[in-house]
């Protein structure tokens, strides 16, 4: 027994020094780099490819791709893009994002898709010198995790407010009652939000109820706040629970308008809830209906390759890509530094999702559009 | 030459495929005396938030926090062993894998101090610690050729990998001293080693704290290697996929969960080239393995036939050896 011991001790100590040699062997050479003025660059992709969220990392990996066709046909810029899986998990995240930035040698990173995920990801990425663009992280303090971090969605922060203020000014609201779902990261971090918000707006919240992922039965709290008759009902959700909680809600008879954050906002609430889900109020950077060329061109564009209009998720992806694209053809080589300088001067870009800028701290400067139901459709709010 | 051999990359994978081994080794523990608890997600829970915050909020050095978080948890392994002593087989499961969900909800609701399901973020790094310690004494890694980011992680990985051992060798070595035997006849028949005068209380406490401690250990090592830690990392997914390691490798001895472990958590990364793909071959190897072997990959009587064909082969390269025969 002590020798067979003995020898597998030996065989583990051997293999893993094979392995860490076979690993040694590949990605250091310099692959990118400018080439006669024209810049060409590897950028790699961290996205919840496989699992609960694969959908988002499907529209954002259809997103990059449409963008990186284009921006590799127009020629000024040469996008290379390598896609790694983290399966919206924090430590497959991590492996994934020490893989490109150190195997693959990456010039800068998109994604992850979650926020968990980016306050893994981020300090590494910063601590590397590699920036990293968020695309669909909306929780606070992400870009403050460092000089390298940056993104372009929009934050729960600034969407937020914005609709409640356009909600409150129409209805004459005085009165709320807040909703949420408190063992979500995304619907809790809104709810941080929505709770400041009320405050410094000086909203009376009549109460507070919280609810579980995956829940279907929400009478006992919609029951407490029908008594409690608010002029607004504040409901930090994704869209499955969400669109469940519009449905009850509205045959028990509520029929005060909702906000929602960021999770809240996506057709599939129409699908559920159907007429229920009327009145639903949310804040967006992205509208696929709006009159703009480059907008339209996106939609059809996607439509044609997935058969289905494109949500934010794509929407961000898309004019990440091509952010980060600019700030390549700014800085004139893909060194990392120099893309990271060229990114944080971001001003006034112009994409799909309207004008963009990064503020000092890599954050998102924009004004976003707020949507509301109506009809089952969603139409800009007035 | 030794820079370009470290990829921080690589090492990465290794700290996790450490971190899972110990926590495999974990529920071996347990399993040895045959409890099955799936509560040790909950006790890696207990181990990660308790040096986590200690470490934020009292600024204790991580160490100190590390063997506090783990000694919390076998606390807790302890007060959770008493009263599950009378259950046996799947009703322990149950009761073990409540607890860790009643752990989870603690963390989702104490806002106050765990920062509810956002988590906590901000966690001293423990290579990133190492560095700047050693920094302290006007050491630089540049002058072993090594950038800092391979140095932050070569040292956590060699800090792991001892440690690592350090388990495997204890556990070995209780294995066959009077305690093990005392847990192998207790996974056997329970009556019967009561009658030949086991404490078995004792013994099936003992085997609680003692994985909830290696757990507790293996999640404090977590939190500070992420540098954050959410709730939603200590659900009963990861309980289940701790158990995985343990039934796919075997666990009748300690080599099942630590191949187990390795092979798994390799696993999703060498397949990284087939990308979607990846977790469909994993759950077909999955599948395949349970088919063809239900007790695991390892087990005694590999282990025997392995050691018989090593002693084999040692005695036709060996000279002088007549005397063992």
């Amino acid at each position: 027994m002590r020798g067979l011991m003995k020898k597998l001790v030996g065989l583990t100590a051997l293999s893993s020094v094979l392995f860490l040699t076979a690993c040694g062997g590949g990605g250091n050479e310099e692959s990118s780099g400018a080439e006669g003025g024209k810049v060409s660059a590897d950028v790699g992709v961290v996205s919840f490819l496989t699992g609960s969220g694969a959908a988002y990392g499907e529209a954002i990996q259809g997103g990059l791709k449409l963008a990186q066709e284009e921006i590799n046909a127009k020629g000024d810029v040469k996008i290379n893009l390598i896609f790694e899986d983290s399966a919206g998990k924090q430590d497959q995240a991590l492996t994934a994002a020490q893989k490109l930035i150190n195997s693959d040698n990456v010039t800068a990173i998109i994604g992850p898709t979650l926020s968990t995920e980016m306050n893994v990801v981020g300090p590494e990425a910063d601590l590397s010198g590699v920036p990293i663009i968020g695309t669909s992280t909306t929780a606070e303090g992400i870009p403050q995790i460092g000089d390298y971090v940056f993104r372009n969605s929009i934050p729960e922060a600034l969407a937020i407010p914005a609709s409640m203020q356009q909600a409150i000014d129409k209805y004459d609201v005085k009165k709320v009652a807040i909703l949420y779902g408190n063992d979500d990261v995304f619907t809790k971090s809104g709810y941080d939000t929505m709770k400041k918000t009320a405050e410094e707006m000086g909203l009376e919240v009549l109460t507070t109820e919280t609810f579980q992922k995956g829940q279907s039965d929400y009478n006992a709290q919609l029951t407490k706040i029908k008594n409690l008759n608010p002029d607004l009902i504040l409901a930090s959700a994704l869209y499955n629970e969400g669109a469940v909680i519009m449905d009850q809600a509205r045959k028990m008879g509520i029929d005060v308008p909702f906000v929602g954050g960021n999770g809240f906002n996506s057709p599939e609430v129409i699908n559920i809830a159907g007429e229920s889900s009327n009145g639903l109020i949310v804040a967006t950077p992205w509208y696929s209906e709006k009159e703009d060329e480059k907008v339209q061109e996106f939609v059809t564009k996607f439509e044609e390759e997935h058969g289905h209009v494109p949500d934010q998720f794509a929407a961000q992806a898309y004019d990440a890509l091509y952010i980060l694209a600019d700030a390549l053809k700014n800085a004139g080589s893909s060194d990392r530094d120099a893309v990271r300088d060229a990114l944080a001067k971001t001003k006034d870009f112009e994409g799909i999702l309207g004008n963009f800028s990064f503020d000092e701290e890599g954050d998102v400067l924009m004004d976003p559009t707020v949507l509301v139901i109506e009809g089952e459709k969603f139409v800009e709010f007035k | 030459m030794l820079a370009e051999l470290i990829n921080p990359y690589y090492l990465q994978v290794g700290c996790f495929i450490l971190i899972n081994i110990i926590l495999g080794i974990s529920v071996y523990i347990t399993l040895s005396t045959g409890q099955l608890s799936l509560a040790n997600a909950g006790f890696m829970g207990i181990g990660a938030y308790t040096s986590a915050l200690l470490t934020i909020h009292f600024e204790l050095p991580i160490i100190i926090g590390i063997i506090i978080g783990a000694l919390v948890a076998a606390l807790c392994g302890v007060l959770i062993g008493i009263p599950t002593l009378r259950l046996q087989g799947v009703y322990l499961a149950i009761v073990t894998l409540g607890f860790g969900e009643v752990i989870r909800v603690i963390f989702v609701n104490w806002e106050s101090v765990t920062n509810g399901s956002v988590g906590i973020s901000g966690i001293p790094h423990i290579g990133r610690e190492i560095l700047k310690t050693l920094q302290g004494f006007g050491f630089q890694p540049i002058s072993i050729g090594l950038q800092n980011n391979q140095f932050i992680f070569l040292s956590i990985f060699i800090l792991l990998l001892l440690i690592t051992i350090f388990v495997i060798w204890f556990f070995r070595r209780q294995h066959q001293s009077r305690v093990g035997r005392a847990f192998a006849a207790i996974k056997l028949d329970e009556k019967a080693a009561e009658s030949m005068g086991i404490n078995i209380t004792y013994y099936k406490v003992l085997a609680f704290a003692q994985g909830a401690l290696v757990a507790g250990f293996a999640g404090a090592m977590y939190a500070h290697i992420l540098a954050y830690i959410s709730p939603a990392d200590f659900a009963y997914h990861r309980a289940v996929e701790i158990l995985i390691f343990v039934v796919f490798g075997g666990s009748e001895v300690i080599w099942g969960p630590i191949f187990g472990a390795f092979f798994l958590t390799l696993m999703p990364e060498v397949l990284r080239f087939i990308s979607e793909y990846r977790y469909m071959i994993y759950g077909l190897i999955i599948i395949i393995m349970m088919a063809v072997r239900p007790q695991g990959l390892i087990d005694v009587p590999l282990l025997k036939a392995l050691s018989k064909k090593g002693r084999k082969r040692g005695q036709k390269h060996g000279t002088g050896n007549h005397k063992s025969m």
